[in-house]
C-alpha cells in the first residue's frame, strides 16, 4: 500500500475507533442506554435513575434545576436524568420493565397502565410518604385520585393539570364576527360558515390516533355524562351503547361535511402537522389537551398571541354537564420502582419536583401544577384551572384509562371511525369484546 | 505407524485447532445473539406473560392455537406479501437498470453511482420522518403540484387504499441503490471479451443484454430476489414510522403486530408466538423460494 493509503486507513480506523467508544460511554442525552442501576457508583455514593419526557425547553431545565437543589441538600445522592420523547420512552420503559432494569424514577400517565404496573407489582406503594404530615393535601384532589389505585397512592402527580379544549384563532373569529359557542349548534354554525370562505374548521393529525379519540370523548361525553364510559371500564356496562354510538355518528358526520382537514388520517401530532395548518391559518380551530398552549408558545411565539380557548360546547339533548373535564390532573405522575434500592432518596427527589421554586419556574413556562390554590399569570391556563377546580367530575383520557391492550383498540377503532372504514356500530362491537377478553383475563 | 502419516494426522489436528480457533469468535457471537434469543422466544411463547411482571404461567401450545386463528396476523401477512411482490416487480427492473446504464457508462458515472447510492445510507426513521413531511396531505410535494395545477390535496398517509402503496414507493428508494450495487458488482464478473466477441458478430447493446448479460446475471438476480423476499416478510422500519401499521391496520405488518401485541398490549407471551410464527414462515418461504428458483435457474 503505498505510504499515503496506509496514513488514510489509520486515520480511519482511528476515527471509528473513538466514534464507538464514544458512543457507548455517553450517558447524558436523549435515548442513551443507561438502564437503572441502583448500585452506588463506588465511595458509598447513591444513585438516583431519573428518566421523563418533557424534551422542549425550558422543561427539561426546570426538571434539572429541582434535582440540583436536590443533589446540593443531600451530597451523597447522584440523580442520573435521562430525557427521551413521549413514544420513545412507552417502549424502553416496557423493555425496562420485562427484564427487570427499571429506574428508580419514572412516569405513567395513571390509568390502566398505572394499574397494570402496581399489579405486576412494579410500584413502590407511596401512600406512607404522601401521608407523612398530610403533604398530599398539598395536592387536588382529584390528581390525587387519579395517581392512586384500590385505595392506595402509587403515583407522584406532577407535570401539569390538562384539560382537553377547543383552542381557535381569536384573529379568524374576529374577521368572521364570531363568539365563543355555548351549544353544539353553534358551534357547527361557526364551522359552516368557515367552510364556506374555504378555511377547515378543524385541524386534526389523526395518525397519532389519540388525537381522534378527543372528539369521541367530547361527544360521548356531553351526550352521556362519565358513567357510560365508567360503566363500560368496570364491565358493568358496554360499549354498545348509544352514547358511543352517537359520538361515532357525530364524527363521521362531521368528516363528511369537510370540517376536518384533508389527510387527517396521516398526519402525524409530533410532528407538528396539523400545527402547522393552525399557523398559515388554513384551519382555524383544534381540539388538543392544554399542554398545546406552552407548545405553541415555544414553537411560535406569533401565533401564541392570537390563541382563545373555550370548553367543548353543552350538546342540546344530552344528559352530559357541559362542565365535566375530560383530561388529566397530573399529566405525568412519577412512580418510584418497586426495586429501587433508595425509596426514600427517590421520594424526596419528587418533592423537589414541586418545590416553592419549582412551582414558580412551572407557572412562569406554562404549565398548572396540580396543586391546590395556584395563581397563574396565563389567562388562558387561569381559566382552565378554575374550570378544573369547579368542574363537578373528571373524565380520564379513554387511551389512558383503558387497560393498554383495550386502549390500542380503541385508538385503532377511533382512526378508523374517522377514516369511515368501520361504521360506529363495527367500531362499538370490536371495542366491547376486547373489554371481554381482558375482563375474562382479569379473571371475572 | 510410520512418521508420514502422524506427520500428516498432526497437520491436520493443528489445522482443526486453528479452523476451531478462528471460528470460535463468530461462533459464540451467533450463539449468544442469535442462537439463543430464538430458542429462548419459542420458550417464552409457550407462556402466559405480560412481560412486565414476574408472573409466568405455562400453557404450552394455547398462544399457537390462538396465531392460527388470528385475523390481525394472516392480514398483516398478506400486507407483507403485497410488499413482497410490488418489491420484486419494481425493485428488480429498475436495478437492473440503473446497474445496466452504470456498466454502460463506466467510470464517468461515478457521480451517479454516489449519488444514486446515498438513499441507501441513510436512517430508515430519518428517511421516514422526512417523507412524511414529503407526503403532507396539505403541503406536500404531490399537494403542491396538485394545487399549481388547480387540484386539491393529496392525501396518501392518511387513505388506507393507497397508504401501503406510498411506503412501499419510499422503501423502493431506499433500497433500490443495494441491488443495483450488487448487480453492479455481477456485471464486473462479466468479461468485457465477451461484449466485443458480440459486437463483432453485430450483436446491438439490446440484443447483448438479453441474451448475454442476463443470463450471466442470473444467480445473482436469484440471490437479489431471496434477499428481497426475506427482508419484505421482516420489513419493519419505514412502516412503522410512517404509518404505525395505520390508518386503522391497512399497513399492518407480522413485524408492527408483534411490536404491538408484545410491548404496547403487555403479552410477551403471544407477542414471542407471532414472533416465532414469523420466523418459521419466513425460513419456509425463503427455502422454497431459494430451491424453486435455483430449479428455474437449471433449467434454461
Amino acid at each position: 500500500m503505498s505510504k499515503f493509503k496506509k496514513m488514510a486507513a489509520l486515520f480511519l480506523a482511528a476515527v471509528m475507533l473513538t466514534c464507538s467508544l464514544a458512543a457507548c460511554g455517553n450517558s447524558t442525552s436523549t435515548g442513551s442506554t443507561s438502564a437503572g442501576t441502583n448500585a452506588s457508583a463506588g465511595g458509598g455514593e447513591k444513585t438516583l435513575e431519573f428518566w421523563h419526557i418533557q424534551t422542549t425547553e425550558p422543561w427539561p431545565t426546570i426538571i434539572q434545576a429541582s434535582a440540583d437543589r436536590f443533589m446540593a441538600a443531600n451530597p451523597d445522592v447522584k440523580v442520573n436524568i435521562t430525557v427521551m420523547a413521549n413514544d420513545a420512552f412507552k417502549q424502553k420503559l416496557s423493555v425496562a420493565m420485562s427484564s427487570g432494569q427499571m429506574p428508580d424514577i419514572f412516569l405513567s400517565w395513571g390509568g390502566g397502565p398505572m394499574n397494570e404496573y402496581v399489579d405486576a407489582g412494579n410500584l413502590t406503594d407511596l401512600t406512607g410518604y404522601m401521608e407523612q404530615d398530610n403533604y398530599k393535601d398539598k395536592f387536588l384532589d382529584a390528581a390525587i385520585a387519579q395517581a392512586s389505585y384500590n385505595g392506595k397512592i402509587y403515583g407522584f402527580p406532577t407535570e401539569n393539570v390538562s384539560t382537553c379544549t377547543v383552542f381557535y384563532n381569536k384573529e379568524i373569529f374576529e374577521q368572521y364576527g364570531f363568539t365563543e359557542p355555548k351549544t353544539l349548534s353553534d358551534l357547527e354554525a361557526i364551522c359552516d360558515a368557515l367552510l364556506e370562505d374555504g378555511i377547515k374548521p378543524f385541524s386534526l393529525a389523526n395518525k397519532t390516533q389519540w388525537t381522534g379519540s378527543m372528539y369521541f370523548m367530547n361527544f360521548a361525553t356531553r351526550q352521556g355524562g362519565t358513567a357510560p364510559f365508567a360503566d363500560a371500564l368496570s364491565g358493568k356496562g358496554s360499549f354498545e351503547n348509544e352514547v358511543f354510538e352517537y359520538a361515532g355518528t357525530k364524527i363521521q358526520e362531521w368528516v363528511d361535511k369537510g370540517y376536518f382537514n384533508d389527510g387527517f388520517n396521516g398526519a402525524d401530532e409530533d410532528s407538528g402537522q396539523s400545527r402547522q395548518l393552525l399557523y398559515t391559518g388554513d384551519a382555524a380551530m383544534t381540539i388538543m389537551g392544554s399542554w398545546f398552549v406552552s407548545t405553541v408558545r415555544g414553537e411560535n411565539p406569533d401565533f401564541y398571541e392570537k390563541v382563545g380557548a373555550f370548553n367543548f360546547p353543552e350538546v342540546e339533548g344530552g344528559s352530559g354537564n357541559p362542565k365535566t373535564i375530560i383530561g388529566t390532573i397530573g399529566d405525568n405522575i412519577y412512580h418510584i420502582a418497586s426495586t429501587s434500592a433508595y425509596p426514600d432518596e427517590a421520594f424526596e427527589m419528587l418533592t423537589y419536583l414541586l418545590d416553592d421554586q419549582a412551582v414558580s419556574d412551572r407557572i412562569d413556562g406554562g404549565k398548572i401544577p396540580p396543586l391546590k390554590g395556584m395563581e397563574l399569570s396565563d389567562p388562558i391556563l387561569q381559566k382552565i384551572f378554575d374550570d378544573v377546580e369547579s368542574a363537578p367530575d373528571v373524565q380520564l383520557w379513554y387511551d389512558q384509562s383503558l387497560p393498554p391492550e383495550v386502549s390500542e383498540v380503541h385508538k385503532s377503532t377511533s382512526q378508523e371511525i374517522f377514516g369511515k372504514t368501520m361504521t360506529p356500530a363495527q367500531a362499538n362491537e370490536k371495542l366491547q369484546q376486547a373489554m371481554d377478553e381482558y375482563l375474562t383475563k382479569k379473571g371475572g | 505407524m510410520s512418521s508420514g502419516s502422524s506427520l500428516l494426522k498432526a497437520r491436520q489436528r493443528s489445522g482443526n485447532i486453528a479452523a476451531a480457533s478462528f471460528l470460535a469468535p463468530a461462533i459464540i457471537i451467533l450463539i449468544i445473539y442469535i442462537a439463543y434469543p430464538i430458542v429462548s422466544s419459542f420458550a417464552t411463547s409457550t407462556l402466559q406473560w405480560s412481560g412486565i411482571s414476574s408472573d409466568k404461567t405455562f400453557i404450552g401450545l394455547d398462544n399457537w392455537a390462538k396465531l392460527l386463528k388470528d385475523g390481525s396476523f394472516w392480514s398483516a401477512f398478506r400486507n407483507n406479501l403485497v410488499i413482497m411482490f410490488l418489491s420484486l416487480l419494481f425493485q428488480v427492473p429498475f436495478a437492473m437498470a440503473l446497474a445496466t446504464f452504470l456498466d454502460i457508462v463506466g467510470k464517468k458515472g461515478v457521480f451517479f453511482k454516489i449519488m444514486w447510492f446515498l438513499p441507501y445510507l441513510i436512517s430508515p426513521v430519518a428517511i421516514g420522518i422526512l417523507f412524511k413531511y414529503v407526503l403532507d396531505a396539505n403541503y406536500g410535494l404531490f399537494a403542491t403540484f396538485s394545487k399549481m395545477l388547480g387540484g386539491g390535496s393529496v392525501d396518501l398517509l392518511g387513505n388506507p387504499e393507497l397508504a401501503l402503496y406510498a411506503v412501499i414507493g419510499v422503501i423502493s428508494w431506499q433500497y433500490i441503490p443495494f441491488y443495483m450495487i450488487y448487480y453492479l458488482a455481477a456485471y464486473g464478473n462479466i468479461s468485457t471479451d465477451l461484449y466485443e466477441a458480440a459486437s463483432i458478430d453485430g450483436a446491438t447493446r439490446w440484443k447483448y443484454f438479453w441474451s448475454i448479460a442476463l443470463p450471466g446475471l442470473k444467480p445473482t438476480i436469484i440471490s437479489g430476489a431471496t434477499l428481497s423476499i426475506i427482508g419484505s416478510l421482516k420489513y419493519f422500519d419505514l412502516i412503522f414510522v410512517m404509518t404505525g401499521g395505520g390508518p386503522g391496520v391497512s399497513t399492518e405488518l407480522m413485524s408492527t403486530y408483534m411490536y404491538k401485541t408484545a410491548f404496547t398490549s403487555f403479552n410477551m407471551g403471544y407477542g414471542s408466538a407471532v414472533a416465532c410464527g414469523m420466523f418459521l414462515l419466513i425460513t419456509i418461504i425463503a427455502l422454497l423460494t431459494i430451491q424453486g428458483l435455483n430449479r428455474l435457474g437449471r433449467e434454461k
